[in-house]
């Protein structure tokens, strides 16, 4: 019986090697699916998860259903890219997908895991050119683009007024640091009561990514390499902040961050009156509107490291994106919902309006229909400014960011890292065998 | 192999005390408090995590992040809230978990008892090797096969169903065959051999006579399958979506969706733990006999 | 289907066609089991790890996988972490549930109870238990901490902190200790009594009992109860996984990624980043490779156990 037994196996580990070598061939036909004219329902997955924000995607979508009855759209809220991603490996996508992780669009558009746009946009003789440069840059790669823009984020610095005491906002690194010591008021223990400015990359939306580019760096150099040792200004970046992490005390930030509340909500320390200054995105205004209405508070763009200050006025710029997976049922109406959305002007400024969001086209960035309140007019300039950007994506997404936050967060702030040179070249090793791994 | 009655038998070292040995007397009574006291306190550690959940669970938000020990106001609500909160979500996971540990019990006890069966009665060639192969994918991590079979599940498009975790047991499952054959390894085999004369085919004889004499190995085995089901996280980590996350899944997303409220994550913590411990209480004999059955002796 | 064939005189060879027949249609749902579920999977995975396969494409990079495996900081971290577990945990997890196991058998009333609530902790599904003990047992919210700081002892910040995180893994193991006493217990009670009588006749004390009957009868079962514990710490995932998500909290957002083992890759066990290359980055090819090396050592372990106890008594 065992060799009869020992057949049966070979036979069925070839037949089901041989299944799983022949990957799949969806290919991205613009005449695929049924016609966008025909009764459908399409099922779209987006982030958005705070009421308000439901809310305004479902205004925003509004017109479209008025304009194409036909298409029963279900929004879907609360989606990361790990279900994205796995429910497009599943082979049962939902019909349209957007994501928060520009970082990402390499993984998206070079695996073909969000289908290329470029014959959709051919056929119906879209012009990319209403959307901005950066804007552009980070929805595809390598000359597939697999996404549209869906609104966008930058990032400023929020100064709450009360706590801020008459002084102005700071404009430098080294304003930055002086104003964060002065406004820092502590427990008699020595732990934070007030902090001034936090330094840490485990305080929200102080990731290396939104900080470092104030010192002008950038994440990889010409050949698609990590960049951490050789550019100066990661060294910058990081000895200003450990210096700051140490006036302040290590344990004692630790101690803060693990104590402080929920970012999304009204706990959020900024909205507290427990921080003066931080780094944060445009949303911030619509939460501060949102729960804590009362506090009185400036934007100014992310002030920059004091041997650039020619580059003041720019900031960190990412977005939301919004694709087509691979295997969608209903292509041909998940194209005009897409292409609805991204470009509509009005579909724009509602949604911007609803979620305070920038809008991501040029005309809905001067529509005269923003309602946002004056502290928004900042966002719109670092947005627009020429010294704002934005950061690469690779096969492997975010990778080099992932790992360059926890190099800082597990090594460099405890003060583990004897020799910052050394971490910094062993750090761009790791990131670099991981793309070569992934195919980069 | 079993035989092992665990009602815990009278001491083995306290041979009975002779009179007029004072001062051994003493030395045993000291002994006995020393045990004792160490015992209790053992167990008044073992409860005290669960007792603290209790607490926390019907605690109001706030005063949960004192670390305080005693709730100021009882918030029976609490679970309640922990049930219905975002739309019931925690009834869904508890319903696909059911789905999973009912299907995988019964799916395992159709094809387990057959295969065990055959390892303990049958005679044949292979037979040893057939069992030491049971034993070895019964020690497998699961995570040596997980890439392969992923991608198999992600061809039929079932990857993001609980088929994928269930549809295995229809095969067999290692452990409950081991634990099964071990069990009816005891059982003589002149209770089959009479009932093949009174004219029982090989099957008839194994539902008929057999398996109502491995009663307490079959409950054993799907108690254990049920409970693998229950508390099983990295298969419908790997497989399940939102929509068909499992109790487990879900529970420990329940935290990070619910920062601040963590009496609403020890209710739903408590939610979860609670129908293990009235099985274990009703069924703790089945329990305590099928752990037994799996140590071997010496 | 072996009932439906009537019984009655027949050839030797008919006989045994019907015994092959009979055998074969019992052991049909593992045979197929075992094809479908262990000796695909495993040729499947050899194969696979000579490629770079996404779920999108597969593309071969010959021995790129393996290579990588000498230069990957998660998994050496993992390595060391799965040691530090297999070295800490599984000999203390023994050695306590034998001193419980050798507890319970001296109590004679309440042991029942006693027992009972010694193995409650071992039934909790995993990730309930863990979710609660980080809980418990966090410095700025569990009562734990604050318990001990008022009689001066002041206890580590166990998930956040590197130091701290296995042995705080190892508490929780230690609260589970459930499954390892009671086989234990039940070895201990196995000890014929006559033996124990002999020997205080000779006036062995309880130590020198221990030392001599106890241990000697008892050691194939801590053989076995230590074997499986390192099998069980290979595979180990959950309680890791689960702690780490808890204790980091803040950081889980939608639309960020961080890096595995919270905090500083304390809590990186092996399967984790089997998990993390294999299902979070879909390096599927070095998924399997890391898989091949699991594979291997839980092999050399299941090997000692089937030597050291022939197949269970399974002596024919």
């Amino acid at each position: 019986m065992f060799p009869r037994h020992r057949r049966l196996v070979t036979a069925l580990i070839v037949t089901l090697t041989a299944t799983a070598c022949t990957a799949g061939s969806g290919g991205s036909a613009t005449e695929s699916g049924p016609k966008a004219e025909a009764p459908q329902t399409i099922e779209v997955w987006h982030g958005w998860s705070a009421p308000h924000e439901v809310q305004a995607f479902d205004d925003a979508v509004a017109g479209f259903r008025k304009l194409h009855p036909n298409i029963t759209v279900k929004l879907v809220k609360g989606q990361d890219d790990t279900k994205i991603l796995n429910a497009i490996r599943s082979g049962n996508p939902p019909d349209v997908v957007s994501s928060f992780s520009t970082n990402n669009v390499g993984q998206f558009c070079s695996s073909g895991a969000l289908q290329d746009l470029t014959p959709f946009l051919k056929k119906d003789k879209v012009d990319t050119s209403v959307f901005p440069q950066t804007v552009q840059t980070y929805t595809q790669y390598k000359g597939v683009r697999c996404t549209l823009p869906l609104l966008a984020d930058d990032y400023a610095l929020y100064t709450n007024k009360a706590l801020m005491k008459g002084s102005q906002p700071p404009k430098t690194i080294s304003e930055l640091t002086t104003l964060a010591k002065k406004l820092t008021v502590r427990n008699p223990d020595g732990s934070i009561k007030v902090a001034g400015f936090l330094p840490s990359v485990t305080y929200y939306e102080h990731v290396g990514e939104h900080v470092a580019p104030s010192f002008g760096v950038n994440w990889l150099n010409g050949q698609g390499r990590a960049n951490f040792a050789t550019d100066p200004g990661f060294t910058k970046y990081l000895q200003w902040q450990k210096s700051l992490i140490d006036w302040y005390g290590y344990d004692n930030i630790k101690k803060f961050v693990h104590s402080m509340g929920q970012e999304f909500e009204a706990s959020n320390p900024f909205e507290k009156g427990k921080v003066a200054m931080a780094i944060d995105g445009e949303w911030r205004v619509k939460f501060l509107q949102e729960e804590a209405p009362t506090v009185q508070y400036d934007t100014t763009p992310v002030p920059v490291n004091d041997d650039r200050q020619n580059a003041y006025g720019g900031g960190f710029v990412t977005g939301t994106i919004i694709g087509i997976p691979r295997g969608a049922k209903h292509p041909q109406a998940s194209w005009e919902f897409v292409k609805y959305l991204t470009t509509n002007t009005d579909a724009l400024v509602t949604f911007a309006n609803g979620l305070g969001n920038v809008p991501s086209t040029i005309p809905a960035l001067s529509s005269p229909k923003l309602t946002l309140p004056p502290q928004f007019r900042t966002f719109l300039d670092v947005f627009k400014n020429p010294n704002s950007t934005t950061i690469p994506s690779t096969v492997n997404g975010g990778d080099f960011v992932v790992k360059f936050d926890a190099f800082v967060q597990d090594q460099w702030e405890p003060g583990k890292v004897p020799n910052l040179q050394q971490g910094l070249q062993s750090l761009d090793d790791k990131v670099n065998s991981a793309l070569k791994l992934a195919g980069g | 192999m079993t035989g092992t009655t665990l009602a815990v038998r009278p001491s083995a070292v306290g041979s009975p005390l002779r009179p007029g040995i004072r001062r051994r007397r003493g030395r045993r009574f000291l002994y006995w408090t020393a045990t004792h006291a160490i015992a209790i306190a053992l167990a008044i550690m073992f409860l005290a995590p669960l007792i603290f959940m209790f607490l926390t669970a019907v605690m109001s938000s706030d005063q949960t992040l004192t670390g305080a020990l005693w709730p100021s106001s009882w918030h029976w609500g609490n679970f309640w809230k922990a049930l219905t909160t975002d739309d019931g979500v925690m009834l869904r996971w508890l319903g696909n978990t059911l789905i999973y540990a009912v299907l995988a019990t019964v799916f395992m006890l159709i094809s387990s008892v057959p295969v065990a069966y055959a390892l303990a009665r049958f005679r044949f060639r292979g037979r040893k090797l057939a069992f030491v192969l049971v034993i070895t994918t019964m020690m497998l991590p699961p995570q040596v096969t997980i890439v392969p079979m992923y991608i198999l599940w992600a061809r039929f498009h079932l990857t993001g169903t609980l088929w994928p975790l269930i549809l295995p047991l229809l095969f067999g499952d290692a452990f409950s065959i081991f634990l099964l054959r071990q069990f009816l390894l005891t059982i003589p085999k002149e209770y089959t051999d009479a009932a093949r004369v009174d004219g029982c085919g090989e099957f008839r004889a194994m539902i008929r006579v057999i398996l109502p004499m491995a009663r307490p190995a079959i409950a054993a085995v799907a108690l254990f399958q049920f409970f693998y089901a229950w508390n099983d996280y990295f298969g419908p980590l790997i497989y399940t979506k939102p929509e068909t996350w499992t109790l487990a899944v879900g529970l420990s997303t329940f935290r990070a969706a619910h920062h601040v409220e963590w009496n609403l994550t020890m209710a739903a913590t408590l939610l979860t733990v609670l129908p293990v411990i009235v099985v274990f209480f009703l069924a703790q004999r089945v329990f305590i006999q099928g752990v037994t059955l799996t140590g071997v002796k010496g | 289907m072996a009932a439906v064939l009537s019984a009655g005189p027949v050839t030797a060879a008919r006989a045994r066609r019907r015994h092959r027949l009979r055998v074969l249609a019992f052991m049909s749902p593992w045979l197929v089991g075992f094809s479908l579920f262990f000796a695909y999977p495993l040729a499947a995975t050899v194969y696979f790890s000579f490629f770079r396969y996404n779920l999108f494409q597969l593309t071969p990079v010959g021995l790129t996988n393996y290579k990588f495996l000498f230069k990957d900081p998660y998994a050496w971290t993992a390595i060391k972490n799965t040691l530090w577990l297999v070295a800490v945990m599984v000999p203390l997890r023994v050695l306590f549930g034998l001193g419980l196991a050798q507890l319970l058998s001296k109590i004679k009333r309440g042991g029942n109870i006693l027992r009972s609530i010694f193995y409650l902790p071992f039934l909790i599904p995993p990730v309930a238990a863990t979710v609660a003990f980080v809980f418990v047992v966090n410095p700025g919210t569990g009562p734990i901490n604050g318990i001990f700081a008022k009689v001066g002892i002041h206890l580590p910040d166990w998930f956040n902190d590197p130091t701290w995180t296995k042995p705080g893994l190892t508490l929780l193991a230690l609260w589970g200790i459930g499954d390892v006493m009671i086989i234990l217990l039940a070895a201990l009670l196995d000890v014929p009594k006559t033996l124990y009588e002999a020997a205080a006749i000779d006036g062995a004390n309880a130590w020198q009992q221990f030392r001599q009957i106890t241990l000697p009868t008892i050691s194939p079962v801590l053989m076995f109860s230590a074997v499986t514990g390192v099998i069980q710490t290979l595979q180990y995932f959950t309680q890791a996984m689960v702690a780490a998500h808890v204790s980091q909290g803040n950081a889980d957002q939608a639309g960020t990624t961080t890096a595995p083992g919270y905090p500083d890759g304390a809590s990186l066990t092996f399967p984790q980043t089997l998990y993390n290359e294999g299902f979070q980055q879909f390096n599927m090819g070095y998924a399997c490779v890391l898989a091949l090396v699991l594979f291997v050592v839980a092999m050399f372990f299941t090997l000692i156990l089937l030597r050291r106890f022939h197949a269970f008594g399974d002596d024919d």
